[in-house]
């Protein structure tokens, strides 16, 4: 992906390109929202990492523009600051993401991932995602393997169609939480494991294949 | 020394003593005129009866016989026509009177009322003086030159001293009323003020009385407050935003590091570092998620909360981390409890309650999560058969980073319950800890509204 990385902090962005760079993006940085503005004037990039806090133009103000603009690409802000109101404010401003410092190289790079395929996947032409053998209906709340209906949990049956949406890509445990419980969630056990452990072990029944890929200390993937 | 002077206290039992106060002097004032009037009146009487009684008989001059000739002459007279005289001679023989006495009143002065039959006279002084051998002299005045004066008098009286009264009924009941609602209205301002809703203030008009003056001091304090609560808030989002950053370079860096190390004990204690780094964002994220609840900001998104679905919710979440650590986790809830709330909130609350039990008990233990009404609240418990918490550590553990047992702490940042209680009391309720023998009972009571 062509990002382009608008940060002041100088050695975190250095940190971020260097990162995203090992992803395999191609990374752009600017320090200040007048720069940014000028930059999308003339490249076109794949996605936007905005830090909120910004000299000269503001992060918010940047993004409202570009918005204006009928610049679509995924935005996603940054900030230092985590409270709700600020969050959904970036939100409602038309940020796809809001992630609050530091930020995990591999967690943002999951979620430009997430980010760019919620926008491709934004106009479903059907009511059910297919992953392989895997069919999740979202509207009915129902899912099945190789035509065989399986009986979930909600929250396992949450955990599978986030896990479809992004199929191919990392779902980070920080996004089954914000996705399932709200963007405040916060658990203090491993949650996820358990719930992912009991998933597991009912779209193995019958001695199929395990279609869940553990990403160590990060999340989840689904194979496509 | 301090003196200790027992007054009445509340505004009630002021106004009413007030009053009985009140009314006591002003009918003693009342009583008190109308009696002395009454007996000025008499005197008065007794002394014109004197003075013409002495005028007639003048030291006896020309007999009996210049009596009576002066006493006819001044029942003519304009100025004394208006007297009664009876005079008898020597043995009690009338020899003159303009009016008539049922009976003749003893010697000296006597008051005369209706029974002394004299026609137009309601109360009267009659003055009896003996001129010797039987004979004597006796002058009869009204105290009431008019019919019903002295019934007239008493209204008069009672209308206005009455009149005084009403008034100042009137004007106590004004002036309570008015301290009792400029009162209520502060104290509903500091009530709302300890629940949470700093930006409260007591009503005030733009009038310079002490209510006003007393109203604008008060919200100015109230100002001050918040100004003071605001910067606090700064201050620890400055300082948590402060070291965020630098701590995002070092966690960045620490990454870096780990992608080009190469000795596995290296990775490791790499590895060791990000995580503490992490638990110190975590630690920084509570702090600033408890000011934000605390602020009470939050209770302007409050909706209906169907708080079975959140115990619903919370064990179907949390059962399967609890068998994982070989304990059971069983939720009661008594359908239909409403409260207006943040269900995100809500249910932050109950999962970190139930977390707790769950991180701080050992496997075997048996966690039971309830939901009841009772008292006019909603009453959440969460109860655990584990080892529990001494009565003497359990403030501690509510208070921030107060954490019990550091070694024997599963994770989290001890900032878990704080937040329990921030969350609750966002919603008016209380948490408390006790010991539910064998181990620890945590209530949470929540106001049904």
């Amino acid at each position: 992906m062509d990002v382009l990385l608008v940060e002041d902090d100088t050695l975190l962005s250095a940190q971020l390109a260097s990162s995203l760079d090992g992803f395999g993006h191609r990374v752009t940085v600017v320090g200040d929202g007048q720069a940014a503005l000028a930059t999308v004037a003339q490249t076109s990039f794949d996605a936007i990492v905005l830090d909120r806090m910004l000299p000269v133009v503001d992060g918010l103000s940047v993004l409202a523009r570009l918005r204006q603009q009928g610049i679509s690409c995924p935005i996603i802000l940054l900030t230092a600051l985590g409270r709700l109101a600020e969050k959904v404010e970036g939100l409602d401003g038309g940020a796809d993401e809001y992630l609050v410092k530091p930020v995990d190289p591999i967690e943002l790079n999951a979620r430009l991932s997430a980010a760019r395929r919620g926008r491709e996947w934004a106009a479903p032409q059907k009511d059910t995602i297919t992953v392989g053998d895997i069919v999740v209906s979202p509207a009915s709340h129902r899912a099945w393997r190789a035509g065989e209906a399986i009986d979930l949990s909600k929250v396992e049956f949450g955990i599978l169609t986030e896990l479809a949406r992004n199929a191919g890509a990392v779902v980070t445990r920080e996004m089954l939480y914000e996705r399932l419980w709200g963007p405040e969630f916060v658990p203090t056990t491993n949650l996820a494991e358990a719930h992912m452990r009991r998933l597991r072990q009912k779209l193995t029944a019958g001695g199929r294949n395990d279609p869940i890929l553990t990403v160590r200390g990060v999340g989840y993937k689904i194979k496509e | 020394m301090k003196t200790k002077v027992i007054l009445p206290q509340s505004l009630r039992t002021l106004t009413l003593l007030f009053l009985l106060m009140f009314l006591a002097v002003i009918m003693a004032t009342g009583v008190t005129s109308y009696i002395a009037t009454h007996a000025t009146v008499a005197a008065l009487v007794d002394q014109r009866l004197a003075t013409i009684s002495d005028a007639l008989i003048s030291d006896g001059q020309g007999g009996l016989q210049g009596v009576t000739a002066r006493v006819v002459d001044a029942s003519n007279q304009r100025d004394t026509a208006d007297l009664g005289y009876i005079l008898r001679g020597p043995g009690g023989k009338l020899l003159f009177g303009n009016v008539r006495l049922m009976r003749t009143p003893p010697a000296g002065f006597s008051s005369l009322d209706r029974s002394a039959g004299i026609a137009g006279l309601t109360h009267g002084r009659a003055f009896v003086r003996e001129l010797g051998g039987g004979a004597s002299l006796t002058t009869i005045g009204e105290t009431e030159p008019i019919d019903n004066y002295n019934d007239a008098r008493l209204a008069i009286y009672l209308l206005g001293y009455g009149s005084i009264v009403l008034i100042v009924l009137g004007g106590v009941a004004a002036f309570s009323l008015t301290i009792g609602r400029r009162i209520s209205a502060l104290n509903t301002t500091a009530m709302a003020i300890i629940n949470g809703d700093l930006a409260r203030r007591v009503p005030e008009g733009g009038s310079r009385s002490e209510f006003d003056r007393q109203a604008r001091t008060f919200n100015s304090m109230l100002d001050r407050i918040t100004a003071l609560m605001e910067e606090i808030g700064n201050v620890t989002g400055d300082i948590a935003h402060d070291l965020r950053t630098p701590l995002a370079r070092l966690r960045g860096q620490l990454m870096a590091l780990q992608a080009t190390a190469i000795e596995p004990v290296t990775t490791r204690g790499i590895r060791d570092a990000i995580e503490q780094c992490d638990n110190i964002l975590a630690m920084f994220s509570a702090i600033l998620r408890i000011g934000e609840i605390e602020a009470g900001n939050r209770r302007a998104g409050f909706a209906l909360v169907a708080l079975a679905d959140v115990v619903a919710e919370v064990a179907d979440m949390l059962a399967p981390v609890a068998a994982d650590q070989g304990q059971t986790l069983v939720a009661q809830a008594e359908p239909g409890i409403e409260i207006a709330g943040d269900q995100a909130l809500l249910v932050q609350l109950i999962v970190n309650l139930v977390e707790n039990a769950i991180r701080h008990t050992p496997r075997g233990t048996a966690i039971y999560l309830s939901l009841r009404r009772g008292g006019g609240d909603a009453i959440i418990t969460v109860q655990d058969n584990g080892p529990g918490i001494a009565a003497d550590r359990r403030a501690l553990a509510l208070r921030r980073f107060g954490r019990i047992d550091k070694a024997r702490d599963g994770g989290g940042h001890g900032l878990g319950l704080p937040l329990a209680v921030a969350i609750s009391t966002l919603h008016h309720g209380s948490l408390s800890l006790s010991d539910a023998a064998p181990g620890l009972l945590v209530t949470v009571k929540l106001p049904l509204g």
